[in-house]
Order: structure tokens, then sequence, then C-alpha cells
């Protein structure tokens, strides 16, 4: 059969562009079916559908009043609007000689009238149409305004077609991203673990394969295959291939060999269809896709690296990249195994490596260590570093090699040397965190012998990560802390310490700012040494236009004040206090700005919009923090005031019972009368100590009791807790009665007897608590005749007008029992 | 020197601006076998000082009006006289350091038998 003219159906760069938007044999998508109804109500038909015409068919994307979702091409009157510049309109099907024998105008669905408008890309293809289609013939057509409609409507098609291609790009583009991010930390893990590690070659090989396995995350299996005679044996593996360890696999007749012969890697995108891999293997092993990487040493190839899945198509080009990579830091692995192989083999190694760290965006150093006379190591020199430690560190690479590392960074911390000595001298690689102060940066990396005299480093910069690590940290400590306090200078100087060191400012403090804005009152600053403090007055007129920002309750912030135009004018005053960069946060109280966090730097700096957030909210935290102090210490006043009027009204009151009952011959009743009051004022008194909300369950005892007797009458046994008042209130006046019975009848009435106060808690459904009253060494005890006074109705009341006292009257003495609800004795907790 | 002290028991000044609580004070002085001098001031109890020697204990209160008027008449009568025992009442605690020598300070309500037992005690 041949073609004499090539059909637009068949234009590889139409199909090529049709491909690139993935569109086709996806599912309806709510964009598309919305437009395919706006075309069939806008032209008045029952047919509408976006058509997209591939080399042997047309699939629809979206449809109105059409049932099957794509037809072959003798179907098809779409494509004849590839050839079209505009819209293409059939107004009879059957009476045009391109249509009438089409088969849906032959038979069912029977279509008459057809028109379509071109989905152009933006390059020119045509990649099919936006159609409606009648089951009438239309002689006249779409009118003008139908038309433009379809033409508008088909543009829409296309935008749509447009949008979702750039969503699947992004999504690519942030997929490949992530994957590279991975591959780059299994590359760099693995690198220092195979540095790290003295020549064990299945050490070696496990380090390369995790590593490997890792930045490829569609290898479902994976296997280092060493040549061993005639054959590849299955030296380490992993995955899906765990338990193939010591399968031999023939280097003629299988992929792996093939790679191993050719020293070529290779990407088997489907094993069913490769021409290369041993049949009987893609069964056992579950292989349908794989890369393959040769292992080579100086020209010689040792053996395979092979990543598998189970799935066609599973790795990109990218992933065979991986494994080429992974496969060349094993060379240099294995070179280590065998320093035997001679200076050219490691002069190849070298050449890798050096070609290796170049691209490398970690930093890489090697270094080589001086010694003093004494033959202790005091610094190091640079002997090497890559283009990537530059960038990191800030100095030009070209300027370092030969010079040390005191000399490249003047003051910079011991640590820097004594670690890389230790790891020199040692043999133990060394993992670091640490800053270099003077230029305010932070690495994160592995140092590792390299030999006598000389290591390597390959470190990151993570003064980002660092720096919000300590803000977090920092913001953390800071609740701590204001919670803590209870005083305000106490708050704000705990608050500037911890902003100070966590930003490395020079000065940090907290200023109160008067009403009219012009001065400053800096309490108690915190300093870096060397710095002075600057706590006292200040006016901001003297330092500059500092005001404005704060009269808009804005934070200020200047980054170098000899440029900045608020300051420039005259910067002295600000440079004469160790100035060059400041922020002013301002602080609000009730709404207002009544004062300012201050932080200030010697040198210039730039704030960045982290510090300034971090600022806002240690100054927000100290707004909070300072209004519940307030909140607290007025609290604390009105509590005293309380309690200072409750007693003098007490008081009052016992003078006016004392004035009435003048007259009343009992005097021992009067003084019962008073006594009771003390014993209920006393529990008021421990009440007062935590601000009326609970009391000690000891210091109520001890407040009633002491106004009785000497304390070491009494023997406490008990675990002290907290009381509600009420349960205060009752205890004082209980045990009030109870002493005063003792006193008068029981063991406090003669020298030698004692008291023995115990109590606890019993668990249980119900938990209780239980107080027993045992008197000791006094006279035998009598219940009391009748129905008793006051003071045995108030004991027989019990602990919080539970009624259960059970009281023994023996020959030792009053053994009393009380016991009432724990939940009605302890504080209730909203 | 006895001036108005027809029964020649000793003399306790008593200083209190609320006439209620001075009924009850008094009361105390006298159940503790003394006789009591009224002043409803410090003013007057300072006058009373100043133109009499027969006072050997001040009893006052130092929750009057003005709050801290009490102790300060306390402590002017530690610097101006001595010799004067000083016995207090207090709705409010009082650190020890604030106290004048020799001082001592109860509580309210009142504890009748410290406070009888401290004017007995100083008039000794």
């Amino acid at each position: 059969m041949t073609r004499p003219e090539p059909s637009p159906t068949d234009d590889p760069l139409r199909l090529e562009a049709l491909r690139g938007y993935g569109i086709l044999d996806t599912v309806p998508e709510e964009g598309f079916d919305d437009l395919v109804h706006l075309a069939a109500r806008a032209c008045a038909v029952p047919v509408a559908l976006v058509s997209l015409v591939d080399h042997d068919r047309q699939w629809f994307k979206a449809r109105v009043g059409f049932s099957p979702c794509e037809t072959d091409l003798d179907g098809s009157v779409c494509r004849f609007v590839l050839a079209e510049p505009d819209i293409l309109q059939i107004p009879d099907l059957t009476a045009d000689p391109r249509t009438r024998d089409n088969p849906l105008v032959t038979g069912e669905p029977f279509i008459r009238f057809y028109a379509g408008a071109p989905l152009r890309t933006p390059k020119g293809q045509v990649l099919g149409s936006l159609c409606v289609i009648d089951r009438v013939p239309r002689p006249e057509g779409l009118t003008d305004d139908q038309a433009d409609d379809l033409r508008r409507l088909a543009r829409q098609v296309m935008a749509q077609l447009e949008l979702r291609r750039a969503i699947r790009g992004r999504e690519t583009h942030i997929r490949e991203r992530d994957a590279a991010f991975r591959a780059r930390d299994a590359l760099r893990d693995t690198q220092a673990s195979i540095a790290a590690i003295d020549g064990d070659l299945d050490t070696i090989l496990d380090a390369l394969l995790d590593g490997a396995m890792r930045a490829v995350p569609a290898a479902e299996g994976g296997v280092l295959e060493l040549i061993d005679g005639d054959a590849l044996e299955y030296r380490v593996v992993r995955g899906s291939l765990l338990g193939q360890r010591g399968l031999r696999v023939p280097l003629e007749g299988s992929s792996a060999g093939r790679v191993a012969r050719t020293n070529a890697p290779f990407l088997m995108a489907d094993a069913t269809s490769d021409p290369y891999v041993k049949r009987d293997l893609v069964e056992r092993l579950g292989l349908r896709s794989a890369v393959l990487a040769p292992l080579a040493r100086g020209g010689t190839v040792l053996g395979v690296l092979k990543l598998q899945s189970a799935k066609p198509d599973a790795f990109t080009a990218r992933d065979l990249e991986q494994a080429v990579l992974f496969a060349g830091v094993a060379t240099a692995g294995l070179t280590a195994v065998d320093e035997a192989r001679g200076r050219e083999a490691v002069h190849a190694t070298d050449l890798y490596w050096r070609g290796l760290f170049d691209r490398l965006s970690e930093g890489f150093l090697v270094g080589d260590v001086v010694r003093d006379a004494g033959g202790r190591v005091v610094d190091w020199r640079y002997v090497e570093v890559n283009p990537a430690w530059g960038g990191l560190v800030g100095v030009d690479p070209a300027t370092v090699v030969g010079r040390t590392l005191r000399e490249v960074i003047p003051d910079v911390e011991e640590e820097w040397v004594r670690e890389f000595a230790d790891v020199v001298e040692t043999g133990r690689p060394a993992a670091f965190t640490r800053q270099v102060g003077t230029i305010r940066r932070w690495y994160e990396g592995r140092a590792f012998k390299l030999d006598d005299r000389r290591f390597g480093v390959i470190f990151l910069e993570v003064t980002a990560r660092i720096e919000a690590e300590a803000r977090r940290t920092a913001l953390l400590a800071l609740g701590d802390r204001l919670r803590d306090l209870a005083t305000v200078p106490e708050m704000t100087s705990a608050a500037a310490e911890i902003v100070g060191r966590t930003l490395g400012a020079t000065r940090a403090g907290f200023g109160r700012i008067d009403a009219e804005m012009e001065t400053v009152e800096i309490e108690l600053d915190w300093t870096m040494p060397g710095m002075v403090s600057l706590a006292g007055l200040h006016r901001f007129a003297d330092y500059g236009d500092l005001r404005g920002s704060l009269l808009d309750d804005v934070a200020l912030v200047i980054e170098d004040v000899t440029t900045d135009p608020r300051t420039r004018a005259d910067p002295s005053p600000l440079l004469a206090i160790d100035v060059r960069a400041l922020v002013n946060m301002p602080v609000r109280e009730r709404g207002r700005t009544v004062a300012v966090f201050i932080a200030h730097d010697a040198q210039a700096r730039t704030w960045t919009s982290d510090e300034l957030a971090f600022l806002r909210n240690v100054a927000d935290r100290l707004e909070v923090g300072v209004a519940r102090v307030r909140a607290e210490d007025l609290q604390g006043v009105l509590n005293k005031e309380l309690a200072h009027r409750l007693k003098n009204t007490l008081a009052v009151v016992q003078s006016i019972a004392q004035q009435t009952l003048r007259g009343v011959s009992e005097r021992d009743k009067v003084d019962a009368f008073e006594r009771r009051l003390l014993a209920l004022s006393r529990a008021h008194d421990v009440l007062l100590r935590k601000s009326w909300e609970a009391a000690r369950l000891r210091a109520v005892m001890e407040g009633v009791l002491m106004l009785q007797a000497d304390l070491d009458r009494f023997a406490f046994d008990g675990a002290d807790m907290d009381i509600s008042p009420e349960a205060a209130l009752s205890l004082s006046l209980l045990l009030h009665e109870l002493a005063t019975n003792a006193l008068k009848y029981g063991a406090l009435s003669v020298g030698a007897g004692t008291v023995r106060i115990a109590w606890r808690t019993e668990v249980g459904q119900a938990p209780a608590l239980v107080l027993d009253w045992s008197e000791l060494g006094g006279p035998a005890a009598t219940a009391p005749s009748g129905r008793g006074g006051f003071g045995t109705k108030l004991i027989r009341m019990g602990l919080v007008g539970t009624r259960e006292a059970e009281l023994r009257f023996g020959s030792e003495g009053l053994r009393a029992k009380f016991r009432a609800p724990l939940a009605d004795i302890q504080i209730q907790v909203h | 020197m006895t001036e108005d002290n027809p029964t020649g028991q000793t003399l306790v000044l008593v200083v209190e601006d609320d006439p209620i609580l001075m009924l009850s004070l008094v009361g105390y002085v006298e159940d503790a076998g003394c006789d009591a001098v009224e002043a409803t001031s410090v003013a007057e109890a300072i006058r009373l000082l100043e133109t009499r020697s027969d006072i050997r204990t001040v009893f006052t209160d130092l929750d009057m009006r003005g709050s801290t008027a009490g102790m300060k008449l306390a402590l002017a009568i530690r610097d101006r006289w001595p010799p004067i025992e000083l016995l207090m009442v207090s709705s409010q605690p009082w650190d020890a350091a604030q106290i004048p020598a020799r001082g001592v300070v109860l509580g309210k309500p009142f504890d009748g038998r410290r406070i009888v037992a401290a004017i007995q005690r100083f008039a000794a």
C-alpha cells in the first residue's frame, strides 16, 4: 500500500505535539466538559465534541450527545479540519463527497450537519477540533455569531490544554528536583562512609549499594555482581533480590555480562523485548526493567551494579546517571581495598575524585596539619579546595591553597584546628556542626583521615537551619522564663539576654518610652563582653530621626547608621556607643506603644525577615507576660486589702460581742466565742498565703493548734496537701474544738499528755480523706452527758459537714476518726 | 509622780481611732490589772506623752487612718521615749525588721490571753 501524499493526520510533528500535551486516554475533566456543553447550546445542536485526531483514531476528551469515547479515522469528519485555516462547515454530510460514505452518516446515528473549529497550538499544529453536530442538515450553516462563539470556545479548549500541560510540567520539575536532592544526599553519605571505612571490601560494597538504592527510589532490588572467571557472581543484594546472593550469571548471553564486556552503562526499558537479557532469569528475578553500570578500575571491569524493577519503564536516564556515579564511588572504594595495584591506578582514582569534587555542591577540602616545635598540631594548611568551598565560605578558592586556616580566617575557633588534628591523630572520622564566628556561618560535615598529615573534609553550610532552630529554642526558653518570673524587670532582663545571644547581637535591652515618645528609659540591658551598658535615660533626638517609626507603631530597622537616611547626617552619637545597626521593636500595653525592645550590632548587618519576626514574637510575648504580672500584682494587692479588712471586721465583731456580753456572768462562754473567732481567722491567714485559692493542710492545723498549746504537744503524721478554702475553715473549727476539749479534760490537761494527728487518703470508688485524733498520756475520756454544747456539735459535724465522725471515749483518752470525700477536701480543678 | 493616776496602778496609753475597738482594747488593759489612758489619734497620743511622764506602756493599733500612722507613732516613741514598752495590734503581717526594739505585734481578731499576758509582762 503506497501513500502518494502524506496526510495531515500522519504528520510526525503534529503527532509529537499531541503526545506532548499528554491528554490522550485521560479521564474526563470538568473544564472541557463545560466547554462542549456551551458549544452545543451556542450552536443549538444535540452533539458537541472535543476531538483529538491521533494517527489511527480520533479520541474525545469531552463529549455531549455522543456515546463512544473514540472512533477510527473512517468515522472521523474532524480529520478534515486539520487542513482548514478556520471553521470547517458541511451543511449536509450526505451531499459532500468526503463524508457521504462515512459510517456515521450512512448508519447510526445518521449525522447530517457538521461544524468544527480547529484546535491550533501556539506553534500552529492542529490537534483536532471542537465540533458541533446535528442530525438534520442545516443548509444555512452556523450564523455569524454562532461561528464566532465556536471559534472562541475552541481557543478556550486550547487554553485548557496549555494550562494542563504547564501544571504537569511543574509537577515533573518538582519531582525531579526532589530526586536530585535525595540522590545528592545519598552520594555524599556514601562517599563519606566509604572514606571512613578502612578497606573492608564487603562493607564498602554494602555502603555503596545502600546509597544507590536510596538515590534511585524506583529500584525495587539491587545487586553488585563481581566478575569471577567467566561468570558474574551476585556479591551484595538488596530489596527484591535478597536471597539471590551467590547467584552466578554467565558473562556471555546476559545483560550484565554485556555491560561488563563493553564497559558501558545500559538502561533496560523492558526485559520482555530486550535482546540481551538471559530469558530464564527474567522470571526468576522478577526483572522487567533495570539500570546497569560497570564497576571499573583503570580500564579493567571488576563487576556490575544493577538496580531493577518488576515494572517496565521504571527508570529514567537520570537514574542511569546515578548508577554510573555510584559505580564510580565504588571504584574509589575498591582502590582503597587493593593498594598494591600501584600508583597508576591511584592516580586515575585521584583524577576521578578531583572531577567528582569539582562538580559537587558540597564544599570539599584537603588539609595538611601544621605542628609546632613540640609536635603539637597548631594549625593546618589548605592543600586543596573545590569550587563549592569558595561559595560556602565566601573566600576566593584560588587564594587559599598553601595558606593556613589561621591566615585565611583569623580568630577562628580553636575547635576547627583541634578536631581535625584529632582525626589525623586517631584516624577516627568526625562529624561536626559548628559556627565560624567571625563570618557568622554554620557548617555541618564530616572529616576523615587521608594519611599521617592530611585529612579531607566534606561539608555544607547550614546557617539558615541552625539559626531557625536557635530562634525556636529561644522562644521556648523565653516562654518558660516569662512564665516563671514574677517581676517586669526580671522578665525584660531575661528576654534581653535570650535575644542577644540568639541573634548574635552585641547588645539587647528593653526601654520604656515616655508618653510624648521623646525619651526612652533603658532597663538593665544585655551586652557582649566589652560593650558598654546603655541602661538609663536617652533622648531619641540625640541620635537622629528615630521617633518616626515608633509614632507609626512600626519597628525601627537600621542596617547601617552611616548610610540610613534617618541617621547618616550625624551617625557619631550612635557610633560612639558601638551601634552600627539597630532594631527598635515596639512593645504595646493596652494597645499603646509604651516600650521598645532593642537589638544593637557593632557591625553593619542585614536584619533578616526571620530575625525581625523573631523580635516581634519576643516583643509580643513580653507584652503578654508583663500584662500577666501587672494583673497578678493587682490581684495580690486586692487580696491583701481584703484580708486586712476581713480581720479588722472580725475584730470589730469581737468587740461588739464583748461589749454585748459584758453582763454575762459565764465568762468562759465569752472566752470560748473569742477562741472560735480566732480559729476561724487563722484559717484565713493560711488561705491568704495562696491567694485564697487553697491552703496547705499542715499549715492550717498548725495555725489553729498553736493558739491552744505548744506545737510540740502534737505529733503530725501524713502527707501535706492542698485543701480547698471550705475544707480549711471546717478543719480549723473542728481542730479548735478538739484541742479545747483536750486542754480542759483530755491529754493536754496534764503535762505529759500529747495528741497524735494522723491523716491519709483512701483510694477506691469514692476516694476519701481519713483523719485520726488520738490523745495519749492523759486521763480516761468520758462521753459528754446529754446533747453536749456547741463544741460537741461542731465535733460531731465532722469534716466539711459529712457527720462521719467516730468518737471513742476510752481509758487511754479520746480517739476520734473523721472521714470526708476527697472531692470535697481538695481543690476542684475546673 | 502620780498626776491623774488616782488608783496607783500601772498606766497604759491606748491609741485607737475606732471607738468600738477602743472599748475592747481598754477592756484588755483593765483585765491585765492596769489603768488605761485613751488617745483617739496619733497627735493626741504624742501630746499626752509630752505632758505626762507616768506612762510606761503604749498599746496602739497599727491600722489607723493614714495607714502608716500607727507604726510612725511606735517608731517616734522608741526614738523619743526609749523606756516605754510598745504593744501593737494589726490585721497585717509586719517584718521583724520594721518593728521597734522590744515591741510586740499581735494580730486581729484579738487573742485576749496573749494581749493580757503581754500587758502584764510590761507592767511587771
